[in-house]
């Protein structure tokens, strides 16, 4: 479950950093021991995160015989690599350019889409607004699996599955996007601001192109990377759209490594010409990571100032 | 309301000059985006309500037949069950885990704090089969980090780690780590939102840190508090990837059919009764419904204000 969706966004309450918490206190033992409690909490998120990078550069023997920590080589990343490679003609290569092709597609559509939608919500009057914006929270708040067996339903029906493209724009629909969009601009873009355009005779769509998409730079960097993240990440719309092996994203497509695996099948494991155990497994899971991350660094800063106005759930 | 009440007189209702023009430039912005939700969101639900009426064969009306067809299978009522005990361990879980987190990391003006919510964060930014990949290291103990717990506790094979009464064990603590630092995030800015003033009277008059949290915050988080119970609630009946892939991995002593959308999936690609996997759907779909219709009218945290 990865799904990226809605949360409130308290329109009005900016964080308080409040003189109550700002006035020195000495420092208590009581203070300790909830901040005690907080860094343990951290450790073992670490430690959990560390163990599992680093055995990325261990040997599986390693692993068996040396627990947690054991030596490290960074000959090894080669070596996981090369066995990457060598499943099945290099097709994790190919999951990866699926995925990035439907993350990008996804994310991109979900930005095109989402933006003059969220602005129209917030700035515009229409009939049927208040029943869209329903509609745009509603479906954001459900889990983006629900409509998995209805839409595979729906793109057999017209026999496109196993193609790429439809499921960049079933990916394209984002809801959470609008939401944050319309957020964005009912808190940034000041009402007076568009009337007076209004009155110099610029037309909706001007308006827009010229007062709403240069303001757009945060939401567009938050709805991106949320779109990407969710798309990247989604595993049961590629499993069920995209059966074909070749056709795979990385996340259904570690699922087949795992089930190739010496360590969780060794029965099928038997004719394999590489090595599939845990450090390889780690590795490609860990690799798959990497764009993700990337994503994550470049909308760091807007992130921070989104987690202000809202927050996010991953 | 923890927006706290809003001026009436918002500038957006008293310029209310709805002109034909502007009506038409909305219309231009917001068809992409009614299209997707036509596309992705309304025809597929509708289609699959019409399959789901469909006769096993394919053809012809079938009734209720379908719906049938689901309640009397026997993995059914199991599957049910078995979210029922993901959701008994996960729910207080998460909720006591995040609310708790977030309540401690609140007080504190540390430089540490940042910090530490990036660290909860990260897992979430890692989630899905990623994350799932990481859990099976951590569970299989022939090479986990964790191999003297798990052999304390007396495991020494995945299977043993995983056998079927631990799962709702397992994926609590899996979805507690991909999802915990994200939603401690929402719940630290509920608490954000809380007004000083407020937290200065109490202070004034005496109250206690403790005393703080449970009269004045836990009860102004309130909503966010329920979001938290109701999504979740959500997620869980819509559980496929962890139970899915772990039962991959186990080779057997996990049933493919453990949750209603496996089921759902079991229905689709391997009976090929497509009516029955419609009918679940929708039956599904319903749940997921009902529970964003309350998220969206009654905890008052999506108001149009």
């Amino acid at each position: 479950m990865s799904e990226v969706l809605g949360a409130p966004v308290a329109i009005g309450g900016l964080p308080a950093t409040g003189d109550v918490r700002r006035k020195r206190r000495r420092f208590r033992t009581r203070e300790i021991t909830p901040m005690g409690f907080l860094m343990l909490v951290a450790l073992i998120y670490l430690f959990i995160m560390v163990t599992f990078v680093l055995a990325t550069l261990r040997s599986q023997a390693s692993l068996l015989s040396q627990g947690a920590f054991g030596p490290l080589s960074l000959g090894r990343l080669r070596f996981d690599w090369l066995q990457l490679k060598g499943f099945s003609d290099g097709i994790y290569f190919t999951w990866l350019k699926n995925s990035a092709y439907l993350s990008f597609g996804g994310a991109v559509i979900a930005v095109l889409v989402a933006l003059p939608a969220g602005y129209a919500l917030a700035m515009l009057h229409f009939r049927g607004r208040r029943v869209l914006l329903f509609l745009t929270i509603l479906t954001m708040v459900m889990p983006n699996t629900v409509l998995v067996i209805p839409l595979f339903l729906e793109v057999s029906a017209v026999h496109q599955v196993d193609v790429l493209w439809p499921v960049a724009v079933i990916m394209g629909f984002f809801p959470f996007g609008t939401y944050l969009s319309f957020v964005h601009y009912r808190t940034t873009l000041p009402y007076e601001m568009l009337e007076a355009g209004r009155i110099d005779g610029v037309s909706e769509m001007g308006l827009f192109w010229r007062v709403a998409t240069p303001l757009a730079k945060q939401a567009v960097a938050l709805v991106f990377f949320f779109a990407f993240v969710a798309d990247w990440t989604n595993y049961f719309l590629p499993l069920v759209m995209l059966p074909t092996s070749a056709a795979q994203t990385v996340s259904v497509g570690l699922q087949e490594l795992i089930t190739s695996s010496q360590l969780f099948n060794a029965s099928a494991a038997a004719g394999l010409n590489v090595q599939l155990y845990m450090p390889e497994l780690a590795f490609a899971a860990v690799l798959q990571m990497l764009p993700v991350l990337a994503v994550f660094v470049g909308a760091q800063r807007y992130l921070q100032r989104g987690a202000m106005l809202g927050s996010v759930k991953g | 309301m923890p927006e706290g009440p809003r001026p009436k007189s918002h500038p957006r209702r008293k310029a209310t000059v709805i002109t034909g023009r502007q009506g038409h430039g909305g219309l231009v912005l917001l068809m992409p985006y009614v299209v997707l939700l036509l596309i992705v969101g309304i025809i597929p639900a509708g289609y699959a309500i019409y399959q789901s009426f469909l006769a096993r064969s394919g053809s012809g009306f079938g009734g209720l037949s379908a719906y049938h067809d689901v309640v009397t299978e026997f993995q059914f009522v199991g599957s049910l069950e078995n979210i029922g005990l993901v959701m008994a361990v996960w729910l207080p879980f998460m909720i006591i885990g995040v609310v708790g987190l977030a309540l401690l990391l609140h007080g504190r003006r540390s430089r540490l704090v940042g910090g530490l919510r990036f660290i909860y964060y990260l897992p979430g930014a890692l989630a899905g089969m990623g994350n799932f990949v990481l859990w099976l290291f951590l569970l299989d103990p022939v090479d986990s980090p964790i191999r003297p717990l798990l052999s304390w506790l007396g495991y020494s094979t995945l299977d043993q780690t995983a056998e079927p009464a631990h799962l709702p064990v397992i994926f609590a603590l899996m979805l507690f780590f991909q999802g915990a630092g994200t939603w401690i995030l929402i719940i630290y800015g509920g608490l954000n939102g809380i007004s000083d003033e407020v937290q200065e009277a109490a202070i004034v008059d005496g109250a206690t840190g403790w005393q703080l949290t449970r009269r004045i915050k836990l009860p102004l988080i309130r909503p966010w508090i329920a979001y938290l119970i109701l999504l979740n609630i959500a997620y869980a009946t819509q559980l496929f990837l962890e139970p899915q892939v772990l039962g991959l991995a186990t080779e057997g002593t996990i049933s493919p059919q453990w949750t209603p959308n496996q089921l759902s999936y079991t229905f689709a690609f391997q009976i090929f009764d497509v009516p029955a996997a419609a009918a679940l759907s929708v039956m599904l779909l319903l749940v997921s419904l009902v529970i964003g219709v309350i998220i969206t009218t009654r905890t008052g945290l999506f108001s149009d204000r």
